[in-house]
């Protein structure tokens, strides 16, 4: 199934006028890759993404996000067990929660909502300096602002130089820059780390 | 060789990462509209290291051996990730990435493989053609 033709079985899904009541599972489970395709040029360069949409979840009707976007726009938000969700890792449906923060890609329908193919929870990605390590976390200066960073076992993985993830964090070091792509933890400065990028 | 005798306008290859700017939520909260005024997380943007000469002094992707274009502020790009056959097209909206940081960095997928980061998206463009949570992606570039 191409993507064009997963987009328009993907809102007759929703709003269920598909043939099948199983709405995006019936796909099966795709990669964000796969799931966020889409047409070239379907949106106007440097225009607002339709299928797009960012803000913070204020309320949860089953698998419909309530969020409030950054701009003062409000998003009804569709999950469906075909959704790829993301939450630090590979996530499910069932995590995202009211206050967190979240970007989603999918396909706008007639009434406003967005049926959503792929779904980032509290996701951040931010080029910060160490300031210092510790146990398990790493203080971090972005933009002037301190940074905490969780070091969480069994997920959080270091790149040096766009070389294979290893989870062996100690050629870190203070003063030095790096990209750190992890989830935020709500309303604090605190971070947990999926992935720290470090130059040579 | 001075950041406004560049290249001819030929498709490039290097990396991408992505940024959050306007209105946002958590540590984006802070960041403004970027050097151009008009960027949004929403919207299909993108920052470029060289839309100026107090941005070229920042982000010296010279210093990597890359010879980028002058392009400033609405200048449109389209953009495909190395391993995708979708393009998009999104216009600056800020000064980034700090190119030099990153000299010799390298992202594959699948056996396609680019250097040297020397585009930022917003949210919104990366999303079309990659997975926010991969960071950072070789793509190909060109006016």
């Amino acid at each position: 199934m191409n993507s064009l033709d997963r987009r328009r079985f993907l809102t007759r899904a929703v709003l269920g006028t598909a043939t099948t009541v199983v709405t995006a599972s019936a796909l099966g489970a795709v990669s964000p890759e796969v799931a966020i395709a889409e047409p070239a040029f379907e949106v106007e360069p440097g225009g607002i993404d339709p299928n797009f949409a960012e803000g913070r979840i204020t309320g949860i009707k089953g698998a419909l996000l309530m969020v409030s976007g950054s701009d003062g726009v409000l998003h009804q938000i569709q999950l469906t067990s075909g959704t790829s969700v993301w939450k630090l890792r590979p996530a499910t449906i069932d995590a995202a929660a009211v206050g967190d923060g979240l970007y989603a890609r999918g396909v706008r329908l007639p009434d406003g909502t967005l049926a959503a193919d792929a779904v980032w929870l509290n996701i951040v990605n931010l080029q910060v300096n160490i300031t210092s390590i510790g146990k398990d976390v790493l203080h971090l200066d972005h933009n002037g602002n301190l940074i905490v960073g969780h070091v969480v076992a069994g997920t959080t993985a270091t790149v040096y130089n766009g070389t294979p993830a290893v989870t062996d964090l100690s050629l870190l070091q203070v003063g030095k820059h790096v990209q750190v792509l992890g989830a935020w933890r709500p309303d604090t400065n605190e971070v947990d780390l999926a992935t720290v990028f470090a130059a040579a | 060789m001075s950041p406004d005798d560049v290249v001819p306008d030929a498709p490039a290859t290097g990396e991408t990462s992505w940024f959050c700017c306007g209105s946002a939520w958590g540590p984006c909260g802070a960041t403004g509209h970027g050097a151009c005024g008009t960027c949004n997380s929403g919207s299909r943007q993108c920052a470029w290291p060289n839309t100026s000469d107090a941005c070229f002094s920042i982000t010296r992707p010279d210093r990597c051996g890359e010879d980028l274009l002058r392009r400033t502020c609405g200048h449109t790009f389209f953009v495909r990730n190395l391993c995708r056959t979708t393009e998009i097209a999104v216009t600056i909206a800020d000064c980034g990435p700090q190119t030099d940081l990153w000299c010799g960095e390298q992202s594959c997928c699948s056996g396609s493989c680019a250097s040297n980061r020397i585009l930022d998206l917003t949210p919104s463009a990366f999303s079309a053609i990659g997975n926010l949570s991969s960071g950072i992606i070789p793509m190909a570039v060109h006016s």
